[in-house]
């Protein structure tokens, strides 16, 4: 760790000199470690010591982004002349009308000690106890467990200063038989919260009540989705759809479609990076605080997430939503929320007739079609047939092709639990899901296992 | 940087680990993103560092930094072995690794003309220029251009006494046109989908490509995908072009023939793979037409290099003999398993990450046939070009992959266009199911620069040599 001080003070001093007409810099870095097993042995076992710092200079209303990993100060001037080389050479942006200014943003916890000093060793003794609890069923464990500690710095000549240290660490446990496998995982800024051993039953127990999975069908059917499995599906109508760039684009399903109903009444999404019950972060790597921004409420389509560009255009303020300059995809909703029901899982699989319980999603792809958000991927880890309100037996793992708009439409109910899952970003975002019910969800496939 | 590196390998022998080895790696690029007649994005990164790989105790570590001091070198040393010692806790067996011999030499990738040293005002035009083109029809909502350029310098050290030095450089472009028409939207790309192809070449690789002669085309074809029938709902013969081909090798040959998926290693990520060791120079992988190499040594391809991150020399093999599965991608450490020697395929997408058997160039190898002799020969089908969306299970077995366009195939002639082309298929029943692959006319290395792996994600850089290919019996059109 740097600390805010030296970040903040050398950056200055760099920023200082800048030629550019404004100029930002942002400083991500840290240590990040992760221990990976599989058939019940460590077989990856890293550490990295790495920052990066990015730098944006304005010419007018050109832009030039360069970037180095050194904190020596002759490498960041270096990149600092690239970026405002870049900008003089470049052509001009419309959509620029500034840097962001400073403004407040909320005090957060998100740095926590026992998560920094984690060793190896002692994630491998948290490794082991799964491998032992998983041999009393002959079972084999496969996974892997990360520890970070990072620094994220966002800092411009127009008085933005902010700086946030930050820990995280994610476990992810798959128990294997010969015929099938079970999965459970956990996302958290305090590594003292890990319960491996109860992580480490749930994954056994799925795993060994889906032994010897029978063959089903494709076809229409109700399914109960597990959080991790609501989470995948949200990563991707996240990715095409809840930024700024598909709205304006109109690849977006929320495209032209604000004020709408588009799913059930029962589904509300919403982002909002300042919630501590989740993975919070307070600003964006623009340096704009973090808004609470409604997505879809009530089954009706409300909005989009912005960075600054993107909010020029469509003249209404950035909602915090930038991620780093070189980043050419847009604002992207890091801190995603799906509203709790009032049911539970288990109630879910009483009131299921004929249905399935699926613990999670394989390879999704949501590019098929994007205004309809038609997405493909198969079930795994645990995919269960639920028959007269009883789970019955594993099944084989099934591949589905089903439109979101369809499925979130068909929303019948939502648990009241919800589960932090990690996503693509998962050091400063996460999807907070609850176990959702979905009626005629449609499978076009199937494999052999 | 040789001093320290050397100073380095010396500790870790004064340490008495069983192995060791250092990379250092220093890496240029520069990206250029044109969008609606804008320059979106112009970004020059520059990244440098060493990862310290090392077997204590019979078991892995690894570390790495960005700072190449002497003295972060050896706190660096130090941590891969407490990470190892960390490791060896939960191990069965002692890692060994296959006997290679330890090479010192260099290695410096082919370029006529070094992109960095062409203007950024000079790429720019060409993208601006190629985009307006697009922009000629208002259906056109998103023209997009982009070229990415990487100078990569390597230096490998091992305790075994290995010492290889590399230069490579990469070169990629690509335009894209979305056209919008109410709720309907369009896309097509060139010279392929997902950023356009790459190759390890210089900026005469960019040349070639002819954006400007080929936008015309892109855009009229966007606008014809807006008003074009589904894709039909059968089972019939599809016809895929070979940057699709280039796809399906990637997903249903390249990855379950990765020994390290093979063997379990990635289970909790992307999961493992169908062709188990049981199956090798047994399992009628495709028919008779499929043959399909892995080569690391093709000129210019995207896969291509000197020594993979064991300091072991690049190789031509083959997986599949006519038909038949004959191999593995291989590291050190898996070959052994199958007391082979390695065949050069570990590879880290930075200093900071672990080798991983990653793809080189795998190769579908060029039949007989010309495109037009093929379509001629088909009665009925569909001809496929260029992927859109990809997915397979977590074995490699169901898979179901989508592309931009489609055409009819009727009576052996290209017929009326369809939009949102969906084909699905078991690997090995999909490969049995071909009867037709062209030939070297019509074969070509296509570079994919996103293949993702690993946990830290890596991204590796590979490519696909591929001619337009048929199959028979394929059931198309499960999109609906």
């Amino acid at each position: 760790m740097i600390g805010k001080d030296k970040i903040i003070s050398t950056l200055n001093d760099v920023i200082k000199k800048s030629s550019a007409d404004q100029t930002e810099a942002v400083y991500i870095g840290g240590e990040n470690a992760l221990t990976r097993y599989a058939n019940s042995i460590i077989h990856q076992n890293v550490s990295e010591t790495n920052s990066k710092i990015y730098f944006r200079a304005i010419s007018g209303k050109k832009i030039g982004v360069a970037s180095t990993n050194s904190f020596e100060r002759e490498d960041l001037k270096r990149a600092l002349d690239n970026a405002t080389e870049i900008a003089k050479n470049q052509r001009e942006n419309p959509d620029f009308v500034s840097l962001p200014s400073k403004e407040s943003y909320k005090k957060i916890e998100t740095h926590f000690k026992q998560t920094a000093s984690f060793s190896p060793a002692q994630r491998a003794e948290k490794v082991k106890k799964i491998f032992e609890n998983a041999s009393k069923y002959n079972l084999s464990v496969a996974g892997s467990f990360s520890t970070s500690e990072s620094e994220i710095a966002v800092f411009n000549s127009l008085g933005v200063a902010c700086y946030q240290p930050l820990t995280s660490s994610f476990i992810n446990i798959v128990v294997m038989s010969d015929n099938s496998s079970g999965y459970s995982d956990f996302l958290t800024r305090d590594v003292t919260k890990i319960d491996v051993e109860s992580l480490a039953d749930v994954a056994i127990q799925k795993c060994l009540d889906s032994k010897n999975p029978k063959g089903l069908e494709p076809g229409e059917y109700d399914v109960i989705l597990e959080p991790v499995a609501v989470a995948n599906l949200i990563e991707w109508l996240n990715y095409i759809g809840f930024g700024s760039k598909p709205f304006q684009e109109k690849t977006s399903f929320l495209a032209d479609r604000i004020g709408q109903k588009i799913v059930s009444d029962s589904v509300t999404m919403y982002d909002d990076g300042n919630d501590e019950k989740a993975i919070a972060f307070p600003f964006d790597l623009e340096g704009v605080p973090k808004k609470r921004v409604v997505i879809i409420q009530n089954g009706v389509a409300k909005g989009v997430v912005y960075d600054s560009l993107s909010a020029n255009k469509d003249k209404v303020k950035s909602t915090g939503h930038a991620l780093t300059p070189d980043f050419t995809e847009g604002a992207i909703a890091l801190n995603l929320f799906i509203d709790a029901g009032e049911s539970s899982k288990e109630k879910m699989i009483e009131k299921t007739e004929r249905g399935l319980l699926v613990t999670r999603f394989h390879y999704i792809n949501g590019y098929l079609d994007t205004r309809n958000a038609l997405f493909t991927g198969m079930t795994r880890d645990g995919t269960f047939l639920i028959e007269n309100g009883k789970i019955k037996h594993g099944i084989k793992n099934l591949r589905f092709t089903e439109s979101m708009l369809k499925a979130f439409s068909n929303v019948i109910e939502l648990s009241k639990d919800r589960k932090i899952v990690n996503s693509w970003w998962e050091d400063i975002g996460c999807i907070v899901c609850p176990s959702i019910f979905i009626k005629n969800f449609k499978f076009t496939g199937k494999t052999e296992f | 940087m040789e001093d320290k590196i050397k100073a380095t390998m010396d500790y870790l022998r004064k340490k008495k680990v069983d192995y060791g080895d250092i990379r250092h790696q220093k890496k240029l690029i520069e990206s250029i993103k044109v969008k609606n007649r804008n320059v979106e994005a112009i970004s020059r990164s520059e990244d440098q560092g060493f990862g310290i790989r090392v077997v204590v105790s019979g078991a892995w570590g690894f570390a790495a930094s960005s700072i190449t001091t002497e003295a972060e070198m050896k706190r660096v040393a130090n941590r891969a072995i407490q990470i190892a010692k960390a490791s060896a806790t939960t191990k069965k067996e002692n890692v060994v690794l296959s006997e290679e011999e330890a090479l010192v030499d260099q290695y410096l990738s082919f370029c006529q003309i070094d992109p960095f040293t062409v203007s950024l005002d000079k790429k720019v035009e060409l993208l601006l220029n190629a985009t307006q083109i697009l922009l000629k029809s208002d259906k056109i909502k998103v023209a997009e251009g982009s070229m990415d350029f990487y100078k990569t310098e390597k230096i490998f050290c091992s305790t075994e006494g290995a010492y290889i030095t590399q230069a490579v450089l990469e070169s990629g472009a690509g335009i894209f046109a979305t056209a919008v028409e109410k709720s309907e939207v369009q896309r097509r790309s060139y010279p392929n989908s997902h950023r356009g192809d790459f190759a390890t070449r210089g900026y005469e690789f960019i040349e070639e490509m002819k954006l400007l002669e080929n936008a015309e085309k892109v855009r009229e074809e966007a606008i014809q995908l807006l008003s074009a029938d589904p894709c039909p709902d059968i089972t019939t013969t599809i016809v895929i072009s070979g940057s699709q081909m280039a796809l399906q090798v990637h997903e249903s040959c390249g990855h379950p023939t990765e020994l390290d998926r093979v063997l379990g290693t990635e289970i909790s990520l992307a999961g493992g793979s169908f062709l188990t060791l049981d199956k090798l120079n047994k399992l009628e992988y495709g028919s008779d037409k499929v043959s399909i190499t892995a080569d690391a040594t093709i000129p210019g391809g995207l896969g291509t290099f000197g020594y993979d991150d064991e300091g072991v020399k690049a190789q031509r093999v083959f997986l599949v003999k006519d038909g038949l599965f004959a191999g593995y991608l291989t590291s050190r450490e898996t070959a052994k398993v199958l007391n082979q020697k390695s065949n050069g395929t570990m590879r880290a997408d930075g200093w900071n990450r672990i080798p991983l058997i990653r793809m080189t160039n795998i190769n579908l190898e060029p039949g007989e046939w010309d495109l037009d002799d093929l379509i001629a020969d088909t009665k009925e089908g569909i001809f496929m070009d260029m992927n859109k969306s990809w997915s397979i299970d977590d074995k490699r077995l169901n898979f179901q992959f989508g592309t931009e366009i489609a055409w009819e195939i009727k009576d052996g002639k290209l017929g009326k266009v369809y939009k949102n082309p969906v084909y699905t298929g078991m690997t090995p029943e999909f490969w049995n199911s071909c009867d037709a692959v062209c030939n070297k006319k019509f074969w070509r290395v296509w570079g994919v620069p996103n293949c993702g792996k690993g946990e830290p994600m890596q991204i590796m850089h590979v490519a696909h040599g591929a001619s337009p290919t048929r199959f028979r019996n394929i059931k198309v059109g499960v999109s609906k």
